[in-house]
C-alpha cells in the first residue's frame, strides 16, 4: 500500500519526461507509416498477399521489441540513482516509507509511465491499422497487449534495478546503455561466437539445439518467442518460427526445451532476478 | 524519557572516520542544538538517526525505537528537514504535500501547511522554480505533517534571509511549545543561541562539549566581560581589581581594563572598583557569543589532537 503511494508520486513526476514523449511521438509516427504501408502492399512485409490483423500484430511486435527497451532506458535509468545523486531520496525516505516501498514503488510507477506511453502509441497504431484493414482479432490483440505490457514491466524492472545499484547517474547511464548494447544489439552474435569457439574455431553447418536457449537470453528475443507461444495459430499463418536469428531446423527431432514457451520462462526470470538483486543492493547500501 | 539516545556511535567511510565514538542523549521536550564545523560529522550522525546510513558500530535509539531495525516506527513520529536534499522539480508544492500526507497518513490540508510556512501563494507552481528559501519552507511544511513528536532539522536556516531565519526560529519555538522535541544542527551560532535549551559541539566526529549555553559560557570562563575606562591605569590597579570578590580575571587591554566577572553581580563589582580602587569614567559589557565559544572549543580540541 505504501509502495503504491510512492508509485503514484513517481508516475506524476516521470510522466512529465519530455524524452519519453518524444520517443512516443516517433513510435506512433513509425507505427502509422508502417501500418499504412503494410495495409497497402502486404506482400512486401509478410508471407501472405492479403493483409491480416495477425500480420499487423507480428510486424508491430518488431517495432515494440525495440521501442520498449529504449523507452524503458529513457524513463528508468535515473529512477533511483538520480534521486540519490540529487538528494530527493532524502525527502522520500524521511517519510514513514521503507526502502522496499521506495524501490518497488519506483518499479510500479515507472512501469505505469511506460505502459501509458506504450498504450497511447499502440492505440493509435493498431487502431488506425484495424480501421484500414476493416477487421480486428480480439484474441490476438489481447494476447499481444498482455505480453507487451509484461515485456514493458520486465524492462522497467531491469532498468530500475540497474539504477538502484549505484548512487551516480553517470554509472547508472553506463549500466543501462551497456545492458541494451549487450543484450539487444550484440546478443545475436553471442550464440554464433560460442559455437565458433566450442567447435574449434570453425562454424558447423547446423547449429546444436542448445544454441536456441542462448538466443532466448536476450529479453526482446524472449518476447518475440513468447508471442509465438501465446498465439501459435497466428504465428503459423505468418510463418513465424522460434530461432531468434539462428536457424534451428524445425523438421528435425528436437529436445524438449526447443519450444516457444521457453521465451515465457526467460521473461519471468528477467522479471524476478534483476528486481531481487536491485532490491537487495538498494536496501543494504548507504545513501 | 529520552528522545534520542546515541551510544558509542562510529561510522567509517573506507578509512575515513566520520563519526568517532559519539555518545549523546537528547531529552524529550527540549530544543537541542547540534553544532560543529563543516565536515565534523553532523550530517552523518543525522543520516544514521534516519537510517540513510548504517553505523559501523554503536547504537542509536530514537523515540524508544532502534533507528536501524525500527526505522519506520521512528519516521512515523518524526518530521525531518534533511541536509543536501532536492525537491521534485516537476511536481508542484501542493503535489509534494499530497504525496507526503498520504505517506504519513496525516489528515492535513496541503494549502494550510503551505500557509503555515508562508508559501501558500506558490502552491500550484512547480517546485523546480522555487527559490532555495521556498524549497526550505516546502520541506519544513512536509516535516510538520502529522504533528510529529520529534523534529530533526539539518541546517534549517540554510538559504533563508534573516527574516526567513527568524520565522524558522518561530516555527521551532511554536512546535516546541506544543511538546515537540527539536534536534537541529547548525553552524550558524545565532540560530542555536537564540532557541536552544542545550547544545552539543562536535568536531572531527567526536563530542567536545554538551551543556546549556550558560553552562558552556561558565565552563570556558568566557562569560561576561567588563571593559572599564578608569582615571588612571597601571599594574597596581589591575592587581587590586584581581583581588576583588567575584572577579575571575583582570588585564589591561588597549588602554582599558578588561575584567572577567564570575558569579557576582557586575554592578557590585563595578561599585567596588569605583569606591575602593579607582574612579570609573565609563564602561561597557561584552557577552561572549556562542560563536566565540564554538571557536574556542573546536580550535582548542584541534590543538590538543595535533
Amino acid at each position: 500500500m505504501r509502495a503504491i503511494t510512492v508509485a503514484k508520486k513517481d508516475f506524476r513526476d516521470a510522466v512529465q519526461s519530455r524524452a519519453l514523449w518524444g520517443l512516443v511521438a516517433v513510435f506512433v509516427l513509425l507505427l502509422l507509416l508502417t501500418t499504412y504501408a503494410y495495409t497497402q502492399v502486404p506482400e512486401l512485409f509478410g508471407p501472405t498477399p492479403e493483409a491480416t490483423f495477425g500480420g499487423l500484430i507480428f510486424f508491430t511486435v518488431g517495432i515494440t521489441s525495440l521501442f520498449v527497451p529504449l523507452a524503458a532506458l529513457v524513463v528508468c535509468y535515473k529512477s533511483v540513482a538520480g534521486e540519490r545523486e540529487l538528494g530527493s531520496i532524502k525527502i522520500l525516505l524521511s517519510l514513514p516509507l521503507t526502502r522496499s516501498d521506495a524501490f518497488f514503488g519506483k518499479f510500479v510507477g515507472r512501469t505505469g509511465v511506460l505502459a501509458f506511453g506504450l498504450g497511447i502509441g499502440l492505440l493509435a497504431g493498431l487502431g488506425i491499422g484495424s480501421v484500414l484493414l476493416g477487421t480486428v482479432d480480439p484474441i490476438a490483440l489481447f494476447g499481444f497487449l498482455l505480453l507487451t505490457l509484461t515485456f514493458a514491466a520486465v524492462y522497467s524492472g531491469v532498468m530500475v534495478s540497474l539504477s538502484a545499484l549505484t548512487g551516480s547517474t553517470t554509472r547508472a547511464t553506463t549500466l543501462a546503455i551497456g545492458f541494451f548494447i549487450v543484450f539487444e544489439l550484440l546478443w545475436d552474435a553471442v550464440p554464433v561466437a560460442v559455437v565458433y569457439v566450442i567447435e574449434g574455431f570453425s562454424l558447423p553447418t547446423t547449429f546444436p539445439d542448445w544454441v536456441f536457449l542462448v538466443t532466448q537470453v536476450s529479453p526482446s528475443t524472449a518476447y518475440l518467442t513468447s508471442l509465438i507461444a501465446l498465439l501459435p495459430d497466428v504465428a503459423a499463418a505468418q510463418g513465424a518460427t522460434v530461432g531468434g536469428g539462428v536457424d534451428v531446423d524445425p523438421t528435425a527431432v528436437e529436445p524438449f526445451y526447443v519450444t516457444p514457451e521457453v521465451g515465457l520462462v526467460f521473461l519471468a526470470l528477467w522479471l524476478a532476478i534483476p528486481l531481487l538483486v536491485g532490491y537487495y543492493r538498494f536496501t543494504t547500501s548507504d545513501l | 524519557m529520552t528522545a534520542i539516545q546515541i551510544d558509542d556511535l562510529s561510522k567509517l567511510f573506507g578509512d575515513v572516520v566520520a563519526v568517532d565514538g559519539l555518545s549523546l542523549t537528547v531529552e524529550e521536550g527540549e530544543i537541542f542544538g547540534f553544532l560543529g564545523p563543516n565536515g565534523a560529522g553532523k550530517s552523518t550522525t543525522i543520516d544514521i538517526l534516519l537510517d540513510f546510513i548504517r553505523p559501523t558500530s554503536g547504537s542509536v535509539t530514537v523515540l524508544g525505537h532502534d533507528a536501524q531495525r525500527e526505522g519506520l516506527a521512528v519516521r512515523r513520529r518524526t518530521g525531518v528537514l534533511p541536509d543536501a536534499y532536492h525537491v521534485y522539480d516537476r511536481l508542484t508544492g501542493r503535489q509534494h504535500l499530497e504525496f507526503a500526507i498520504e505517506a504519513k497518513g496525516g489528515d492535513e490540508v496541503p494549502i494550510a501547511l503551505l500557509d503555515r510556512v508562508g508559501i501558500a501563494d506558490a502552491a500550484d507552481r512547480r517546485a523546480g522554480g522555487y527559490s532555495k528559501g521556498m524549497r526550505q519552507r516546502l520541506v519544513m511544511a512536509i516535516a510538520l505533517i502529522g504533528d510529529p513528536d520529534l523534529l530533526i532539522l539539518d541546517e534549517p536556516s540554510t538559504g533563508l534571509d534573516p527574516n526567513g531565519a527568524r520565522e524558522m526560529r518561530e516555527i521551532i519555538r511554536r512546535e516546541n511549545e506544543r511538546g515537540t522535541t527539536v534536534f537541529f544542527s547548525s553552524h550558524v551560532m545565532e540560530q542555536v543561541e537564540a532557541v536552544c535549551d542545550r547544545v552539543a559541539i562536535i568536531n572531527r566526529g567526536q563530542l567536545v562539549a554538551v551543556d546549556t549555553i550558560q553552562g558552556l559560557r561558565d565552563a570556558t570562563e568566557a562569560g561576561e566581560t567588563l571593559y572599564i575606562d578608569a582615571e588612571r591605569l597601571d599594574e597596581e590597579i589591575v592587581i587590586q581589581i584581581q583581588k576583588i570578590d567575584g572577579v575571575s580575571g583582570a588585564t589591561i587591554d588597549e588602554d582599558r581594563i578588561r575584567v572577567v566577572v564570575g558569579d557576582r553581580s557586575k554592578f557590585r563589582v563595578l561599585e567596588t572598583i569605583d569606591d575602593t580602587v579607582v574612579p570609573i569614567q565609563d564602561f561597557s559589557v561584552v557577552t561572549s557569543s556562542l560563536g566565540d565559544l564554538f571557536t574556542h572549543y573546536t580550535t582548542e580540541e584541534q590543538e590538543v589532537r595535533a
